[in-house]
Formats: structure tokens, C-alpha cells, sequence
């Protein structure tokens, strides 16, 4: 006889799940099943018929979690839809927000799984120098991209601003002070992790799959995205429980008809040659890529001329034709896509990296289905873009 | 009191004559502010300036003597000065920011730094310099002022604005045409009407003209920051001062002039507020 756990909802991600555990007379779970029962908001629909610009700034409320990535991406969707090459002082501001999120993201991470990972002599460092590097990284974005929680600077066409040479200058004093205390930081997770994995017995292959890799860049993102390999599937086709498949909130999307692995650790596998797979992988590949967006960000920063301008000019009327931003965000590759007619938003898209990482974090997720209230059946057999 | 809360009233003038060749009075606002920056008490300042000589204000962040020179001077019309605030504490760098401003914004950063709503954006506010204020003027006032009541062919050949003796003035060619004050009437801005606050009660330190001999200003020192960066630049010789029993007409004047706005402009919201208006919140 098999039992069922459910454990609704479940915690330490963004959003809400539900995790259904099909379990046998050993007590050895068989069967799981993890899937997004976040409520609907609709921004997909929101933009609709509104000026390209308001996309931005409404699609960044998609998730508090990764509020850069999908302000980025909604950007650069807008940017292409527009036929907008934005500025080079843009995209380097664009860049170092971006390494600098990354970090902050990853970070607020290592503090989440602190308490399976981090022994208890070490927590306090562990706490403090996620403290100090986030307090470090978000300044960074704050003082770029307006806000480091909802940005109100990154703008189609580039950045509201371009930062003056004493914010440089500022900027970089910062971050170079900071490096021995990431360097350090980035030791005592990947120790922590490595000491727990062994002392908790967690199987190596935990967490193996031997999916493809979905990255489209090392750090920052492309506009490059071949629509033909991309398609999404309903949770109803994906789940064989049909009462989960009706439950679910999320797309499956696939990429060549495959469903992909995305965030630190594939872009670490397929960019920067990382070896290992596996949760415990994925906890390194994440730490390991903190000093790699810190390089990037100090890049950035060097390079930017704060006497250039940061922000296009631009026709808001739009080309008709599909304009992609793909970010790589904390927890994988983030796409947004949009067109633009007659100077109102046409169609948008928001396919997020959260259904193909091993880090849960629903929000952005979600997408809804049609039933009808009365007798349950499903009215519109397809996920209704939210 | 209609002065609000006050340390110190003192009449005072900047000692420093690049000043005073541009400041609107006695140059103090000019004055501390360069004293801020040049000591590190500031790293900028948000103040009006006006970038195509036009009388537009707009609201500029400065960061050097220099730059708080070339944007000394009053300029009559609405400046949207703390929108400004947050391209200083953010894109500008600054940590620690000096303001000017009138009553009425200063009530808003007052009302800003008290609350939660901005994060990391008022709490940066160190300095708050308040300028009196009776009433303000829209753009296109301004214009008419200039065009069809003084025969100016345009406001643009205007070199130096002021309001005193009772008359709005402006000069062209070294020539100062005065229109009478009450000719202004209906042109200023209409929530002038109802705002209670002459002499910026809330600002650190509040400076105008009225109760001083002309190049000179009034100055009201309000709260601790205030003061100490007011004696600062006394103690530095940067400015010079006079106690007001000494000065014509003196503090009398001032106060006359504060509540005579308060009472006339408690009449208006009585007026507004029975035509069932929404008048706003007195501090
Ligand atoms: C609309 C208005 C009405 C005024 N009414 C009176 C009055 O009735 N009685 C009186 O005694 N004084 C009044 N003043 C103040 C006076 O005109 C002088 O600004 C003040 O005395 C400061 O002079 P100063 O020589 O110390 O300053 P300065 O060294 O000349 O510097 C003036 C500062 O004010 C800033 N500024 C200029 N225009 C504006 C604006 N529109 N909004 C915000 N900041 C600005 C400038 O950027 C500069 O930093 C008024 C000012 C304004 C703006
Ligand atoms: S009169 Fe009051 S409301 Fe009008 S500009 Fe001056 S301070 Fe502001």
C-alpha cells in the first residue's frame, strides 16, 4: 500500500508550493511531486494596450526576489520591440546592477539554507558577512538603477541616468574593499556545504539529472532566442495525477521538447567548465559564481564614462516584430518577449527560469487555467498568459 | 508665534563679494551652503538654478562653490526642487545632502524624513535651508508680468528678479521697473492662498529679506544642525552679522508680515472649506 505526504505549503522559497510524496510500506518515498499553487496577478495581461514603458515597471513586480532580472529583461524585450540600440554607458550601468543583484541574490541564498548548512559556531560570520555583502552590492544597485528592491531607474532606451564620476569612484572604493570578505564568504559556505554533505550522509547523486544545459550567456543575458525550440506544455500533460495537473499554477516549458536544467550551475557547467552535479554541486556553483559577477561588476564599473549619455532617444511606436530579453538571473535564464504596435503594447510574455531550476521560487511562475465554477471542468484547455 | 521655533534671529551678509555680486539679499543661503561643502558638512546641495537664464528654476545638485554661485538668486516661480533629491543621493553619490527650499517643501522633506516611505533618500537630508516665502508665481505669470503689464519684450531681458517695498520688480539695463504688489493679485499660485507658513518653520535655518536693510537677510536659526553650522561660518568670517534691534525695520516687521499671512490665509481655507473644498493639513 503506498501513502501519500503532502506538505502544503511548503517553506524558504518565494511563493507558495505544495510537495505530494507518494510513499511505500518501507517508508521510501517513490514518487514526488512539487508543483506552484501561486495565486494569479496577471501582468502579462496588465501591459497589455499600455505604453512599452509601463511594461518595465510592472513586469518588475513579478517577483521581490528577482526584481533586477525581470526589470532587465522587460527592458531589453522593450529595447528590441522598439528597434532601440541603447547606448553603451546603458548597457555597462545595465551590467553592473545585474552582477551586482546576482550577488545580493545569492547571498540572501546562503543565508535561507544557512540553517541546514552552517553549524552553529559559524553562524554568526556566516549571518554578518551575508549582512555586510549584501549591504555592499545593494548600494551598488541603488545608486545605479534607483532601487535595490523595485528599480526605478532602468528605463527603455537604457538608464534614467548615468552615475557622475565621484559616484564611480565611490562605487568602486566600495566593491574593492569588499573582495576579502566575499573571497572569505564564498570559503565558509563551500566548506560549510562540504563538511554538512558528509556529516548528514546526503547522497552524491542527489539532485542528478542529466537534462540540458539552459544559459545564454556567462553573466548578463543576449536577445538571441530561437522561438522554434521552444514550446510549453500544461500541467495536466506533465503531472500523471490529473488532480495535481488541475492544481498546478505553472507552465512546463521545454527547449527542444526537453526539460532543462538553468541557473548557477549550468551557466558554471557550460561557460566557465565546472565539474560536479547535484545539489550539493549547485550550492558551489552558486558560491563560485559570486566572485565571477564580482568581477563583472567591478568591469562594468571601470568602464563606464560618466560623461556619456546612458539613455537613447527613441520612436515609442515600435517595429511589430517579437523583441526578446533573456536575462540570466539568481536562478536561471529569464526571458521576456513583447511587441509593440502603434506605440502600445501588443503581446508580452514572461517565460521565467523558476520551473527550470532546482531553486523553487514561484512567483513568477505562474499562469492560470479556465474552469468552470460549477462543475470543475476545464473551459480553456491551454495556461492563459498572466 | 508666528515665527515658528527659533534660537537666534540674527541680520547677516555673506563676506565674500563673489556672493554677493549674485545672491538675491545678503547671500546666506549661497554662503552656507559653499561653507557646507567646502568643510564636508555636505557633499551637495539641491537648489534652483536656472541653466538657459530664462527664470525657469530647475531644480539642480550641486556639489562645489562654484556651482552653488552660479544658481544663487531668486527665481519667482515653482521650483520642483526634491525631485531633484533623489538624483543626489543616488546616480550623484551623495550621503550627506543640503536643501533649500521653500516653506512649503520643506514641510514635505520634513514630513518625508518622519515617515518610512523613501529608503535612503531623506534620511540623507543633513541641511535644510528655508527661504521665506509669500506666494509664488507659474511661469506664465511671470511672463505676463513682463510683457504686458512692465513692456518688457520678453521676461528673458530681465537681469535680476525681486518682490520688496510693495512692488514686484524687475531690472533691465541696470533699471528697475516695480509693479505694485496687489496688480499680482490672481496670478500667483493657488495653494499660496491657504499655506500658513512665511518664514519655513520646519527648515534648519530660514533666511529672507524682510526685517534687514536691502543686502542684507533676516535669519532665523532653528535647530541644533542649524546652529552649528550658522556659527560655524560666523566664527570662520564668512559672514557678518548684526543683532536685529540694531536693523530697520527689524523683527517687528517679519512677525507682522508671517501672521498677516496666517490670518489671511486662514480666512481662505474658511472660505474653501465651506464651499466644501479639501484644504490641507496645518503643521
Ligand atoms: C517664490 C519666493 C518667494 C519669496 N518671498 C519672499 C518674501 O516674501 N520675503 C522675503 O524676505 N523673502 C522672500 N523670498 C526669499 C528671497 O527672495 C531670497 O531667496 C532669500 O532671501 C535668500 O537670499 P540669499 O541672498 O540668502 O540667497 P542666494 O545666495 O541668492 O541663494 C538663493 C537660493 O535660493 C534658491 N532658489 C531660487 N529660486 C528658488 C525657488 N523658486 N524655489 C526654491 N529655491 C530657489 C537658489 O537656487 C539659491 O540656492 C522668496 C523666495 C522665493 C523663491
Ligand atoms: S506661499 Fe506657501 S505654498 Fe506658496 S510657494 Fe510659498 S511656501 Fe509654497
Amino acid at each position: 500500500m503506498t501513502d501519500r505526504v503532502v506538505i502544503s505549503p511548503t517553506t524558504r522559497q518565494e511563493g507558495h508550493a505544495e510537495l505530494v510524496m507518494e510513499v511505500d510500506d518501507a517508508g521510501i518515498v517513490t514518487k514526488g511531486m512539487y508543483f506552484s499553487i501561486t495565486p494569479v496577478r496577471g501582468l502579462e495581461k496588465m501591459v497589455l494596450d499600455k505604453a512599452p514603458e509601463t511594461a518595465p515597471v510592472l513586469c518588475q513586480r513579478i517577483c521581490g526576489v528577482c526584481p533586477i532580472p525581470h526589470t532587465l529583461a522587460s527592458a531589453e524585450a522593450m529595447d528590441m520591440a522598439l528597434g532601440i540600440e541603447i547606448p553603451k554607458a546603458g548597457k555597462l550601468l545595465r551590467k553592473a546592477t545585474l552582477a551586482a543583484h546576482n550577488i545580493n541574490s545569492a547571498a540572501i541564498h546562503h543565508f535561507l539554507v544557512a540553517t541546514d548548512f552552517v553549524p552553529e559556531d559559524k553562524f554568526v560570520t556566516a549571518v554578518d558577512s551575508v549582512s555586510e555583502i549584501r549591504k555592499n552590492v545593494q548600494y551598488v544597485v541603488d545608486m545605479i538603477a534607483g532601487e535595490g528592491i523595485h528599480p526605478s531607474d532602468i528605463r527603455v532606451g537604457g538608464m534614467a541616468r548615468n552615475i557622475t564620476p565621484f559616484t564611480k569612484d565611490r562605487l568602486v572604493e566600495r566593491m574593492t574593499a569588499l573582495r576579502p570578505k566575499l573571497e572569505a564568504h564564498i570559503e565558509l559556505i563551500k566548506n560549510c556545504v562540504a563538511e554538512s554533505a558528509e556529516k548528514l550522509g546526503i547522497p552524491e547523486d542527489l539532485g542528478v539529472v542529466n537534462q540540458p544545459l539552459m544559459a545564454v550567456d556567462p553573466l548578463y543575458g543576449s536577445n538571441d532566442f530561437d522561438m522554434d525550440k521552444f514550446s510549453e506544455v500544461l500541467p495536466e500533460t506533465w503531472y500523471d495525477d490529473p488532480e495535481i495537473g488541475k492544481r498546478g499554477c505553472s507552465v512546463i516549458p521545454l527547449w527542444e521538447g526537453q526539460n532543462v536544467e538553468t541557473g548557477p550551475r549550468a551557466r558554471m557547467e557550460k561557460y566557465q567548465g565546472f565539474k560536479g552535479k547535484g545539489v550539493i554541486a549547485q550550492h558551489v556553483a552558486r558560491a563560485d559564481e559570486m566572485l565571477k559577477n564580482y568581477d563583472a561588476c567591478l568591469e562594468a564599473l571601470d568602464a563606464i564614462d560618466p560623461a556619456a549619455s546612458a539613455r537613447a532617444d527613441y520612436d515609442p511606436r515600435g517595429t511589430g516584430e517579437l523583441g526578446f530579453g533573456i536575462i540570466e538571473g539568481p536562478r536561471g535564464t529569464n526571458a521576456h518577449m513583447a511587441k509593440v504596435v502603434d506605440g502600445k503594447t501588443a503581446f508580452y510574455s514572461a517565460i521565467v527560469p523558476t520551473i527550470r531550476a532546482y531553486d523553487p521560487c514561484l512567483s513568477c511562475a505562474t499562469h492560470v487555467m479556465v474552469v468552470d465554477d460549477e462543475d470543475k471542468s476545464i473551459l480553456k484547455n491551454e495556461m492563459v498568459r498572466i | 508665534m508666528p515665527l515658528g521655533t527659533y534660537k537666534e534671529a540674527v541680520s547677516a551678509r555673506s563676506t565674500d563679494s563673489k556672493i554677493l555680486d549674485v545672491s538675491q539679499d545678503g547671500g546666506i543661503v549661497s554662503a552656507l551652503l559653499c561653507y557646507a561643502i567646502d568643510e564636508g558638512i555636505i557633499e551637495g546641495a539641491v537648489v534652483a538654478g536656472t541653466p538657459d537664464d530664462d527664470w525657469r528654476p530647475i531644480p539642480t545638485v550641486v556639489t562645489s562653490s562654484d556651482e552653488v554661485i552660479a544658481a544663487a538668486g531668486t527665481k519667482y516661480s515653482m521650483s520642483p526642487t526634491l525631485s531633484a533629491l533623489k538624483d543626489a543621493v543616488r546616480q550623484n553619490g551623495l550621503e550627506k545632502v543640503g536643501v533649500v527650499a521653500t516653506p512649503c517643501q520643506v514641510q514635505g522633506l520634513r514630513k518625508a524624513k518622519a515617515y518610512p516611505f523613501t529608503r535612503f533618500v531623506t534620511e540623507k537630508v543633513n541641511l535644510i535651508i528655508g527661504i521665506y516665502c509669500m506666494e509664488n508665481f507659474p511661469m506664465a505669470s511671470l511672463d505676463t508680468f513682463a510683457t504686458s503689464k512692465l513692456g518688457f519684450d520678453s521676461l528673458t531681458e530681465a537681469s535680476k528678479m525681486d518682490i520688496g517695498k510693495g512692488k514686484f520688480w524687475l531690472t533691465k539695463d541696470g533699471e528697475d521697473k516695480g509693479l505694485a504688489i496687489k496688480e499680482t493679485h490672481g496670478y500667483e499660485q493657488a495653494g499660496c492662498n491657504v499655506c500658513q507658513d512665511y518664514v519655513a518653520e520646519w527648515a534648519d535655518v530660514s533666511t529672507g529679506s524682510v526685517g534687514s536693510p536691502d543686502g542684507w537677510s533676516t535669519v532665523l536659526v532653528r535647530t541644533d544642525d542649524g546652529e552649528s553650522v550658522f556659527k560655524a561660518a560666523v566664527d570662520a568670517g564668512l559672514i557678518e552679522t548684526k543683532p536685529m534691534d540694531d536693523v530697520k525695520p527689524g523683527l517687528p516687521l517679519l512677525e507682522k508680515l508671517a501672521k498677516g499671512k496666517k490670518d489671511k490665509n486662514t480666512a481662505e481655507r474658511e472660505r474653501r472649506a465651506k464651499m466644501g473644498v479639501r484644504i490641507p493639513t496645518i503643521y
